[in-house]
C-alpha cells in the first residue's frame, strides 16, 4: 500500500510537472473539485468544517478517496485570503507565511471586519465569505507609500480588527493568534500525511499577491480604488510600487518551507480596461512574478473572471514561467495564444458540474480535450474549484471518468 | 457646451464634466436639458460596456460623475417638473453584499427617470416588505450575485405574497446569478443581467399599470 501510494504520487507529480514544463504528459492532469461539497459529502455543516479540524480532515479523506484526481488543489484548507496580514508581518518571515489563510478560529481571535464565517456572522451552512471594506482614507496614500508595512500594521489593522483596536487588546490577540497558528500548522502536517497516504504529490505551495489587489481588497475597497485610479493616479501607482518589496519578502519567505510554486489569485484584472491594466495593475504584478521566477519559483496565477482583453501581456513573462489558471476565459483561445510559452489551466465551467448531466460532461470533456491536449502544457481544472453543497456527486464522477477516457 | 459635457462624461473626464456642468447652470442654462444630456451620456457609457469597449472601472466612474452632477442639478429643477416615470424599491438580497451592480443599475434607472429607493445590501426579507408598504413602488428590484442569494429571492417574494403585497407590484431580478429558470423559481416577473436591459424591462413592466 505504502509503496503503491508513493508510486502513484510520483506518477501524478510527473504528470503535473510535465504540463508545467510545457511537455506532453502521459495523461492530461486533472486538478479536482473541492469547496462546500467536501463537508457536504460527509454530512458535515460548513461550521463544523471550518471549526473542527478533526472532522474536516476526515471529510477531506472521504472525499479524496472517492473522487481521486492528480492534484487536489481545491479540496484542502478552509480559510480565506489574508494577504494583508502577510504584508503586516513581512519583516518576520517565520510568522508571515502562516497567515495566507485566515481560518474561522483566527477570524474569531482577530475580530476582523474582512470575513464572515458560518455559525458566526452567517448561518452554519453558508460558506465562509470575504466582505472586505474601506479601512484607509483617500488622503492617506502618502503614508502608505512612505512605509507600507508600518501603515498597514499600525493604522489599517487596528481599524479592520476589533481585537487589535488598542495595543493592550492587540497583545492578548497576538498570543491567541499564535496558538491558532500552531493548531493550523498541526492540521496542515496531518493533511500532508493524509495526502501521502492517498497517493497525492506533496507540493508545498507558496504565495504572493498583485499589489493593486492588496489595496483594493484590504485597504480602500474595490469601488473606492477604481475611483482613486482616476482621481489620484500618481499616488495609486506609487503605492503599488511601494508594496512590491513587502510582498516579495512574504513570497520569498516560502523558500524556508521548500516551496517551489507560488500561487497568486487575481481580483481586479477583469475590472480594468487594457489601458488601466497596463498602467496600474500589470507592471508591479509582472515585477513580482519575474522576481519569483529569477529566484527559482514557478508561479501559478489565477486570472479571475474574463481575462481575454489582457491575454497578450502574459507573453511578456519569461517562457516557462508557470501556470495561467483561467476562470471564464476561453482556454482553447488562451492555449492558442500561449502555447509553447505558458502552461494553461482550467476549462471546466462549474455550472456544467452543478447543472449538467453525466452525458453532457462526457461530451464536453471529450470535445475540449481534443482541442487542448495536443502538445501538452495543459492542466484540466474547474474554472473555480469550489463546488457548492448541492453539486451532484455523479457529475464529479462523470468528470473523473471522462478524463480517464479522453485524457 | 452641452455637447462638451456629454463628451466629457463619456470620455471619463470627471473634473471637466463637473466644472462645465456647474458653469452651464451658473450661466443660466436649463437644468432639465442638462439632466437629459447626462442621461444620454450614461446610455452611451452603458452601450460601450455592453460592446466590451468599456470595463467595470469606466462603468463605476461614469456612475460617480453622473451622481456628482445630479447633486447640484436636481435641486435646481422645480419639483413636479421632473417627469418621474415610476418608482423602484431596490436592494441586494439577504446574505449577499455585492453592491456595485446594484448601484450601477440604480444610476441607470435614475438616469431614465425612475425614482429609486435604495434599501442597501444583505437585505432581510422583512425589510423589502416594510419598504414596499412604506413607499408603494411600482417595481421591486432585487440584485443577486451569489448562489445563496437565490433562496433569499424566493423567500422575499414569498414574504411579499404573505403580506398581500405581491399583486400590487412587479418584481425584477438582476445580477450575475439570475436567468430565466431562477426567475421562475423565485417567482419574479423579469430578469436582467445588464443594467441597460434591466431599465428597458422596467419600462415594459410599467405598461402593466396602464391596463
Ligand atoms: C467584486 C466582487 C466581490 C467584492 C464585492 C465588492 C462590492 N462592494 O460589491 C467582494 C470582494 C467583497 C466579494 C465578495 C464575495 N464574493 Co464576489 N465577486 C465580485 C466580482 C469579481 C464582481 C461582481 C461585480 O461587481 N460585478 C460587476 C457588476 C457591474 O455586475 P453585476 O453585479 O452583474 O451587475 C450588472 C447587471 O447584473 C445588472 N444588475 C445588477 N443588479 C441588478 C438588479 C436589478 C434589479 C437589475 C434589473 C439589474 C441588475 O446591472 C449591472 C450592470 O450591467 C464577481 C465575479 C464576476 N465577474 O461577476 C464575484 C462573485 C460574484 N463573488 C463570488 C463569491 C463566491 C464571493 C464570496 C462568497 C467569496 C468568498 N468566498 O469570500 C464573497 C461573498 C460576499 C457576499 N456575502 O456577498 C462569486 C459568486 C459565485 C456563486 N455562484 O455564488 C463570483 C461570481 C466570483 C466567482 N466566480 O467565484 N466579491
Amino acid at each position: 500500500m505504502v509503496s503503491n501510494a508513493k508510486e502513484l504520487a510520483e506518477k501524478r507529480l510527473a504528470r503535473l510537472m510535465a504540463a508545467m514544463n510545457l511537455e506532453e504528459p502521459d495523461k492530461v492532469p486533472l486538478a479536482g473539485v473541492g469547496g462546500d461539497i467536501v463537508p457536504a459529502y460527509s454530512g458535515l455543516s460548513m461550521y463544523e468544517y471550518c471549526y473542527d479540524s478533526e472532522k474536516a480532515l476526515k471529510a477531506m479523506e472521504n472525499f479524496l478517496k472517492d473522487f481521486p484526481c492528480d492534484w487536489p488543489f481545491a479540496a484542502s484548507v478552509s480559510g480565506l485570503d489574508g494577504r494583508v496580514f502577510n504584508v503586516a508581518f513581512s519583516e518576520f518571515p517565520d510568522i508571515s507565511i502562516n497567515l495566507t489563510f485566515i481560518t474561522g478560529p483566527m477570524h474569531d481571535v482577530l475580530g476582523d471586519k474582512y470575513y464572515r464565517y458560518p455559525g458566526r456572522e452567517i448561518s452554519e451552512d453558508s460558506s465562509p465569505q470575504f466582505i472586505g471594506g474601506s479601512f484607509m482614507e483617500a488622503d492617506e496614500y502618502d503614508k502608505l507609500i512612505e512605509d507600507p508595512v508600518k501603515f498597514i500594521a499600525e493604522t489599517v489593522l487596528p481599524r479592520a480588527c476589533r481585537n487589535l483596536e488598542t495595543p493592550r487588546k492587540a497583545m492578548a490577540t497576538m498570543v491567541r493568534l499564535g496558538t491558532e497558528i500552531s493548531k493550523f500548522n498541526a492540521m496542515m502536517m496531518q493533511t500532508v500525511g493524509l495526502m501521502q497516504e492517498l497517493g497525492y504529490p506533496a507540493m508545498a505551495l507558496g504565495g504572493a499577491y498583485a499589489p493593486l489587489d492588496l489595496i483594493g481588497d484590504f485597504l480602500r475597497g474595490v469601488e473606492n480604488l477604481l475611483l482613486d485610479i482616476r482621481r489620484y493616479p500618481d499616488k495609486v501607482k506609487a503605492a503599488t510600487e511601494a508594496l512590491v518589496e513587502p510582498i516579495m519578502n512574504y513570497a520569498l519567505a516560502h523558500k524556508n518551507i521548500g516551496a517551489t510554486l507560488a500561487f497568486i489569485p487575481l481580483h481586479l484584472n477583469e475590472y480594468l480596461s487594457p489601458k488601466l491594466y497596463k498602467e496600474f495593475y500589470w507592471p508591479t504584478l509582472k515585477e513580482v512574478i519575474v522576481r519569483l521566477v529569477n529566484e527559482g519559483f514557478k508561479v501559478m496565477v489565477f486570472f479571475e473572471g474574463r481575462h481575454d482583453a489582457h491575454l497578450e501581456t502574459i507573453l511578456e513573462l519569461p517562457k516557462g514561467w508557470g501556470v495561467a489558471y483561467f476562470e471564464k476565459t476561453d482556454v482553447v483561445k488562451a492555449k492558442e495564444v500561449l502555447k509553447g510559452h505558458t502552461c494553461v489551466m482550467g476549462g471546466i465551467p462549474m455550472g456544467l458540474i452543478v447543472g449538467g448531466t453525466p452525458a453532457q460532461i462526457d461530451e464536453y470533456v471529450k470535445n475540449l480535450l481534443e482541442k487542448v491536449k495536443p502538445g501538452g502544457g495543459f492542466i484540466l481544472a474547474p474554472g473555480v474549484g469550489t463546488a457548492p453543497r448541492e453539486t451532484p456527486v455523479e457529475n464529479i464522477k462523470a468528470l473523473i471518468e471522462a478524463v480517464e477516457k479522453y485524457g | 457646451m452641452l455637447e462638451d459635457i456629454l463628451k466629457n462624461i463619456v470620455e471619463m473626464e470627471e473634473h471637466e464634466a463637473i466644472n462645465k456642468a456647474k458653469e452651464y447652470l451658473e450661466g443660466g442654462g436649463d437644468p432639465q436639458k442638462l439632466l437629459e444630456v447626462c442621461r444620454d451620456a450614461m446610455g452611451e457609457v452603458g452601450k460601450r460596456f455592453e460592446q466590451g469597449e468599456y470595463f467595470l472601472s469606466e462603468l463605476i466612474l461614469g456612475g460617480e460623475i453622473f451622481k456628482g452632477i445630479m447633486e447640484f442639478t436636481l435641486p435646481k429643477i422645480k419639483s413636479g417638473s421632473v417627469q418621474k416615470i415610476g418608482k423602484i424599491v431596490l436592494g441586494t438580497v439577504k446574505e449577499d453584499v455585492h453592491n456595485i451592480g446594484k448601484d450601477i443599475f440604480k444610476v441607470f434607472a435614475e438616469a431614465s427617470g425612475f425614482e429609486v429607493i435604495d434599501i442597501g445590501i444583505d437585505t432581510p426579507e422583512e425589510k423589502f416588505v416594510e419598504a414596499v408598504k412604506e413607499h408603494k413602488p411600482d417595481i421591486v428590484g432585487m440584485s443577486c450575485l451569489i448562489t445563496a442569494g437565490v433562496t433569499s429571492m424566493k423567500k422575499t417574494v414569498d414574504k411579499l405574497k404573505e403580506a398581500g403585497l405581491r399583486d400590487g407590484i412587479k418584481i425584477i431580478i438582476g445580477g450575475g446569478r439570475v436567468d430565466e429558470s431562477v426567475k421562475e423559481y423565485a417567482g419574479a416577473d423579469a430578469w436582467a443581467d445588464d443594467a441597460a436591459k434591466g431599465v428597458r424591462l422596467c419600462k415594459q413592466l410599467l405598461d402593466w399599470r396602464v391596463d
